[in-house]
């Protein structure tokens, strides 16, 4: 596994030998390195600020010219309102059934496929993996056109089911996890099988376990993406009963209504935050996750 | 584990199909049958509302007509431009950052977090923040350029701008996934390799040059490759910010298809416009591939 809390080791052992020119050095390097970190983050950060500043101001501050950084009185009302508005609970709750179903299917799919790819032997075995390859070079909007027909004639425009059911077989996940379960050791397999386990048996209760990793790599990674898919569900989920938060988000907003861009703020705000605050939480997770799935071997 | 055709084989094999149906049958329905339906009504003129054995065989005149035709031509056009400039300027930033906080650095986890915080965050959200950011008149980005004297823009509403604003937002938010991944590159470079060069008294420079550079060219290959494919299918912070204007200055091919299939209902014409984006987005692909091999990478 990677390990990225350690930090390579370049400054410690040679400094001592090199003296004070060189420590001198170090010391500018430090400053400018830092600089442009906090310049970085200053950057990075601005629009948040900006965000949640204006999602507390009155319209006119929210139009003053020059820009009002602090509101006068907090306008803690701006946030009941984009909450009513958007009816955020309904918002909320379509959103985690749509992210927890999807990413627990593509994960059920991708870990059960990618282990008979690895382990087991079948026939069409070849053939699957290269389709399975293959599908990772389709990218979505040659499936929109089709995809639409086909949930329109299964009438599931309008419903969760027709955002859910045909994102759980991505070739991305089924490969990651073929990948990361070849690493499995065959004896231990052999070995379950020699006492009777079932083939089920020996995936449920020593594959999964051992792919811990792997699997919450492919966790975060479907998270990540369904929570904040728009495209897709923008289609399918046209009644406001059935929105997910962006595309209930997106349905608030008028670009030119600039009067009530301080509920817009608002709005943006809680719909970044239930996110932000299972980030904050889970943030090792994140990190590694991501940066496995960067990682081919 | 390979065996021979006998009991133990089919009990394996048995296993692994049951354990493969679910994916087949996925797959079958919401990809592979999809694809093979799109290039068939990818020739005829159908609005889905008809039935299709009513739709009109046009053979490759949907083809035809979308090559010749202007906008989609300044789609390509704006959607090569904008994938250009991302790439190069989210993976340059990204790689900025991976190296500033590849060493021992106070804060550095704080300073990783603020930067992944972008990433997930929602598109929306941060699109129509953005859009407030650049507005014309009220935005904070003007006021900004107000006081350091320079000469207001147009941003969104500038036929000059608007695409390389929408860009920079992109850039803004992607920047830390690459940075993450560039990290864990940086990691995976032995730390005996910067010792013995130091022994041998090599400068930062020269560290950077002969041993950074080399062992990280692999991750920068998936990076450029991942974040190609990412910006060629950029959508919806131009959906939601400019809407692919002014003037279409700022209309993306995802964008274009979208219109063509969901407001003008020319589902045959949107389907053949799907498969030249995706050839063009396979050459592309395999010429980046080619490319970085040249240039001494191992294949992927």
């Amino acid at each position: 596994m990677l390990q990225l809390g350690r930090v390579v080791e370049m400054d410690s052992n040679a400094g001592a030998a090199l003296g004070r020119t060189h420590r001198i050095g170090h010391l500018v390097k430090q400053i400018l390195v830092h600089g442009f970190l906090i310049f970085a983050s200053v950057l990075m950060l601005l629009p948040f600020v900006w965000m949640v500043l204006s999602a507390l101001k009155l319209p006119f501050e929210i139009a003053a010219r020059p820009v009002v950084w602090l509101p006068e009185v907090p306008q803690w009302s701006n946030f009941t309102r984009a909450w009513e508005m958007l009816d955020f609970g309904r918002l909320m709750l379509n959103s985690v059934i749509v992210t927890v179903l999807t990413s627990a299917g593509v994960i059920m799919i991708s870990s059960l496929t990618g282990y008979a790819l690895a382990k087991l032997d079948f026939p069409g075995k070849n053939v699957l993996f290269v389709v399975v390859l293959s599908l990772m070079m389709v990218p979505f909007f040659m499936l929109m056109v089709p995809v639409y027909v086909i949930i329109n004639k299964l009438g599931w425009v309008n419903s969760l089911a027709g955002v859910i059911v045909p994102e759980i077989a991505p070739g991305f996940g089924i490969f990651l996890m073929r990948q990361f379960m070849m690493g499995l050791p065959d004896e231990l397999l052999d070995a379950a099988r020699i006492d009777g386990a079932s083939e089920f048996r020996i995936f449920w209760q020593i594959a999964m376990p051992l792919s811990r990793a792997g699997l919450t790599a492919l966790g975060v990674f479907a998270c990540i993406y369904h929570w904040d898919n728009f495209l897709w569900p923008s289609l399918i989920l046209i009644s406001p009963e059935t929105m997910t938060i962006p595309i209930g988000l997106h349905r608030l907003y008028q670009p030119n209504l600039f009067s009530m861009y301080n509920v817009f703020m608002a709005g943006s705000t809680l719909a970044i935050l239930p996110m932000l605050i299972f980030f904050f939480i889970a943030q090792r997770h994140f990190i590694e996750g991501i940066a496995m799935t960067g990682i081919k071997e | 584990m390979k065996v021979k055709r006998g009991p133990l084989y089919w009990r394996q094999a048995s296993a692994g199909l049951l354990f493969v149906t679910p994916a087949v049958i996925l797959i079958t329905v919401f990809v592979l049958g999809p694809l093979v339906f799109s290039f068939y009504i990818s020739f005829f003129r159908w609005n889905m509302l008809q039935p299709l054995s009513r739709a009109k065989f046009v053979g490759i005149g949907n083809y035809v007509r979308v090559l010749t035709d202007e906008t989609f031509k300044a789609a390509m056009w704006n959607t090569m431009r904008f994938s250009v400039g991302m790439v190069v300027l989210t993976l340059a930033v990204a790689l900025l950052l991976a190296l500033a906080l590849n060493s021992k650095i106070y804060l550095r986890g704080l300073f990783r977090t603020i930067y992944f915080t972008p990433v997930v965050t929602s598109m929306v959200a941060v699109a129509i923040v953005w859009s407030y950011l650049y507005h014309p008149t009220y935005g904070l980005f003007n006021d900004i350029l107000g006081r350091l004297g320079i000469k207001q823009m147009g941003f969104l509403t500038s036929t000059a701008q608007s695409l390389w604003s929408v860009m920079l937002v992109n850039v803004w938010k992607r920047a830390g996934y690459y940075m993450v991944i560039f990290l864990a590159g940086l990691q995976t470079v032995p730390a005996q390799l910067y010792e013995a060069a130091r022994v041998d008294g090599a400068n930062s420079w020269q560290m950077f040059r002969k041993i950074t550079v080399p062992m990280l060219r692999p991750t920068v290959l998936l990076c450029v490759v991942v974040a190609t494919i990412e910006a060629l299918q950029v959508f919806t912070p131009v959906f939601v910010m400019t809407k692919g204007g002014p003037a279409d200055s700022s209309l993306v091919a995802v964008l274009h298809m979208y219109d063509t299939a969901f407001s003008y209902m020319q589902m045959g014409r949107a389907a053949s416009m799907t498969f030249i984006l995706f050839v063009l987005i396979f050459i592309v692909t395999m010429i980046q591939v080619r490319l970085m091999q040249k240039g001494g990478v191992e294949a992927y």
